[in-house]
């Protein structure tokens, strides 16, 4: 059950209409979102000849505010509790901090606004979340031509599955939120090296393997009263994912996150991230289990 | 040692502004940055007034302001919400958590929207509690 959520934004990329689509999540027991604004300690830093930017950092603080009243009364109006963080430090640090204090159920958050050198340098905001925290990290992006999915992002999540345990879990948090589910795809995406074999009996045979694995998951959800499909493709992981969902019509992207360190993200990257940070949709990644 | 005041809020530098008004007028400040801490210190102790925000973090005034107007034990606490949220947010938030099913709550005595005045401040403490 989703019960509290913590709700991250820099503004310009989530605004209120995303806090208004994902109120869905109230058929699910949704009664408390907490907002956060993290000013970037180099935001308000003291520079020689400046020093420390405290003006700039009340300006900061007091913008984020104003935006964050206006939208909790909105919340309140409606029955919901509502709190609000506004904290200068690094990004992952304070959303875990305050994920920790509100026992939150999930974290939203926007797409990373750093440059790809930026986040070779610092890592990437969700890489570093999903790799600190066991709640769910749902990063929220307005869909092409579908913005927020009418509301109703839940609505027909594609299930991007690698068969870890991560994605495991990532089955058990769909059949969490039925309500809110119409039906579920579930994708497997085939590497290109399997299959660039000689033989078409290999390809076959990777299909047919897929194929039966994707099948014991959907009569999984299927038991849990849940419509599901299921869909083979070949190719790139994020670009094959990222074909289903356009082909199946789909809400977001579920898929387990990896439990990789950050030094190997960095340098062979992760699916996760990529299609998070890349994809037009909607990516609720499920972290592994922690011990 | 003059009449308690509990001051509720996240925000550091307002409950340094309202404290500082309280003792210039007399009165004893004691502080809670959110609606569990001072739920629970008013159990332990109930103060003479509750000087209560509403936005804030874990638990917010609008949820405390119920807790304390609904426990029988406790309906006699004087409060004063002190807010950025607007009055009529808050008095359609208790509407709908009536709705929801929980028990009707009397609209607060005395609500003022933040920023306030020391000598406003003041004046309200001394209606409510003299």
């Amino acid at each position: 059950m989703i019960r509290k959520l913590l709700f991250v934004t820099k503004f310009e990329e989530l605004g209120y209409d995303a806090v208004k689509s994902l109120l869905s999540l109230r058929e699910v027991s949704l009664e408390h979102v907490v907002f956060m604004y993290v000013i970037e300690r180099d935001k308000v830093a003291f520079r020689r000849g400046v020093g420390y930017q405290k003006s700039e950092e009340l300006r900061l603080k007091e913008s984020a505010n104003i935006r964050f009243i206006d939208w909790a009364e909105r919340l309140f109006e409606i029955g919901m509790e509502v709190g609000v963080y506004i904290q200068i430090g690094n990004m992952a640090a304070e959303v875990t901090k305050a994920v920790a204090r509100e026992e939150a159920d999930l974290v939203v958050i926007g797409r990373s606004q750093k440059s790809l050198l930026e986040q070779f340098y610092s890592g990437s905001t969700v890489t570093e979340l999903v790799r600190r925290l066991s709640v769910p990290v749902l990063v929220y992006k307005p869909v092409p031509d579908n913005p927020f999915a009418f509301g109703k992002p839940f609505q027909r999540p594609l299930l991007a599955t690698d068969w870890s345990p991560a994605s495991r879990r990532a089955v058990d948090y769909l059949i969490a939120i039925k309500p809110l589910i119409e039906e579920v795809r579930v994708v497997n995406v085939v590497d290109e090296e399997r299959i660039n074999g000689d033989s078409v009996m290999q390809a076959q045979l990777a299909r047919k393997d897929a194929k039966a694995r994707l099948e014991e998951i959907c009569s999984r959800l299927q038991a849990a009263g849940i419509p599901a499909r299921s869909h083979v493709y070949v190719g790139r992981p994020a670009e094959g994912v990222e074909k289903a969902a356009r082909e199946c019509q789909s809400t977001m992207v579920v898929l387990g996150s990896s439990s990789k360190n950050r030094w190997v993200e960095r340098w062979i990257g992760s699916v996760p991230r990529e299609i998070a940070e890349n994809s037009a949709f909607p990516t609720l990644l499920i972290a592994p289990e922690r011990d | 040692m003059g009449k308690r005041v509990l001051v509720v809020d996240d925000d550091p530098d307002v409950r340094v502004f309202n404290t500082t008004v309280l003792e210039e007028n007399g009165y004893s400040p004691e502080e809670a940055v959110n609606g569990e801490e001072a739920l629970q210190a008013i159990r332990a102790a109930p103060p003479d007034l509750v000087m209560l925000d509403v936005l804030m973090p874990r638990q917010s005034g609008i949820r405390l302001y119920r807790t304390l107007k609904t426990d029988p034990a406790l309906k006699a606490v004087k409060i004063i919400l002190l807010s950025g949220i607007a009055r009529a947010s808050f008095l359609k938030s208790q509407q709908a958590l009536t709705e929801f099913g929980g028990q009707p709550v009397p609209e607060p005595e005395y609500y003022l929207e933040k920023p306030v005045d020391a000598e406003v401040l003041a004046a309200a403490v001394k209606k409510a509690i003299g």
